[in-house]
């Protein structure tokens, strides 16, 4: 037997959001889905439900409610948004796992907003000092998340943190949706992991990618 | 959020509005609705919790799938699998939500951490722990030397709030006995006076 974990996805509708909660909608997890369209939110979910009655998610209301139940909270935000939601669950979230996906993207996607000297990551645990921020997710496309083999090979997420029993959660909750996790190192890592994402958005414009596509560490 | 908590921190040693501040740093708050596993058999009880509101019941599971209860806990009490949360052992226990609950968890990380740094929180911690090791005491000498009756006039006396909280099936299961048992020795004490 094992516990089910309550895992908040804050921006569940997004393309990131929604395809992490179909695929953890899948594992041990229970899920809680916030949005601001909550007509979106609970039509996500019925979705959800109609593919497998028997998954765990439901709708919330409000971010800190749903951030007060979890014990992993993951902000699926554009990075704009981190501030004014980190603001909402910054008691809640003590002590718990907040996981950045984002990619502080200029408009163009052209570079990034954030100074080389730090990442939207460390912004975040700035913003959040008691929780345990991790980077991951933000190397993969939400379309891989359906599929998360490519070309034979299953797709990499990389893995950046301060705590390693909150590195080793993150990386089960990868495993148990299908990617590889391949922890880089501490938090300040998060800035080559954005910059991962930047360069890899930059291929798939380039090369038509089609938006499929994901980090691979070949070695024996 | 933390209030509860502090008010029985407080009780045991005092702090100040800057200790405060800083233990709150290591505390989890967490919702748990009815029903709902704080902790399952078999995995490592990673936190203990401490009741703002709510009611949660531990208990184990017999050969043959039957439910011994083994603790309860109402607002202003801690519950966890000690053993496993100490030793970092599969626990033995089950522990769920008996109605949804608010709930203040101490991970082993931040338990471990507060030993380290704080005084106040090691002596917390050690009166915790003699509370608890008192109660049990009481309970395993009830339990073992005492008949039904007095049993249940001693656990009542002891647990009073409990008592009128917790489904009478789920006292007898606290009691050891069955709730028929219970039942005959309740009326038997109404039946004395
Ligand atoms: N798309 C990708 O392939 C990809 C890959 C890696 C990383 N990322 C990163 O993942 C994050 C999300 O990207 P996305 O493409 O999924 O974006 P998206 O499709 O625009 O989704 C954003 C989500 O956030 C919600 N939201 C927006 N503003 C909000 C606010 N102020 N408060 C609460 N919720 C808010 C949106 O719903 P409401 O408007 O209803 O609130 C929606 O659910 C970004 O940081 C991005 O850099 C994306």
């Amino acid at each position: 037997m094992s516990t089910k974990q309550t895992i908040a996805i804050i921006g569940a509708t997004g393309n990131m959001g929604s395809g992490i909660a179909k695929s953890l909608s899948k594992t041990n997890n229970r899920l809680l889905l916030f949005a601001q369209h909550t007509d979106k939110v609970k039509s996500l979910v019925e979705d959800i439900k109609k593919g497998n009655p028997a998954a765990e998610v439901e709708a919330m209301e409000c971010p800190t409610n749903a951030s007060w139940e979890a014990d992993i909270i993951l902000l699926a935000l554009p990075y704009a948004a981190e501030k004014e939601i980190a603001a909402k669950i910054k008691e809640v979230a003590n002590q718990k796992i907040v996981i950045s996906i984002s990619n502080p993207l200029n408009e163009t996607y052209s570079g990034l907003v954030t100074s080389p000297d730090t990442s939207a990551a460390e912004h975040l645990q700035q913003l959040l000092p008691n929780s345990k921020v991790v980077k991951a997710f933000n190397t993969v496309f939400a379309a891989d998340f359906a599929n998360t083999i490519i070309d034979g090979k299953q797709i990499d997420t990389l893995i950046a943190g301060n705590d390693a029993q909150s590195l080793d959660t993150v990386s089960a909750l990868a495993k148990a949706i299908g990617l590889n996790p391949l922890v880089a190192g501490e938090l300040p890592w998060s800035r080559t992991l954005e910059n991962m994402a930047l360069l890899l958005i930059q291929l798939t414009m380039k090369y038509n990618y089609n938006w499929v596509a994901g980090w691979k560490v070949l070695h024996n | 959020m933390y209030d509860l908590f502090f008010r029985k921190f407080n009780e045991k040693v005092a702090l100040t509005a800057e200790e405060e501040a800083f233990v709150k740093q290591y505390l989890t708050p967490k919702k748990l609705r009815r029903k709902q596993y704080f902790l399952q058999e078999g995995d490592v009880c990673k936190s203990i919790c401490f009741v703002e509101k709510g009611a949660l019941r531990a208990y184990v599971l017999d050969e043959t799938g039957d439910e011994h209860i083994t603790a309860f806990a109402l607002e202003g009490w801690t519950l966890g699998d000690l053993y496993s949360f100490i030793k970092a052992e599969p626990a033995t226990w089950n522990i769920d939500a008996l109605e949804d609950c608010e709930l203040i968890l101490l991970s082993k990380q931040a338990h471990d951490e507060l030993l380290q740094t704080m005084p106040k929180y090691e002596t917390y911690i050690r009166l915790l722990m003699t509370d608890a090791y008192m109660a049990l005491q009481r309970r395993t000498t009830y339990m073992i030397s005492l008949p039904l009756e007095e049993r249940y006039l001693a656990f009542n006396q002891m647990y009073p709030t409990l008592f009128q909280r917790i489904p009478q099936h789920m006292i007898a299961s606290f009691m050891g006995l069955s709730a028929e048992t219970l039942s005959r020795v309740r009326s038997r004490i109404s039946n004395r006076k």
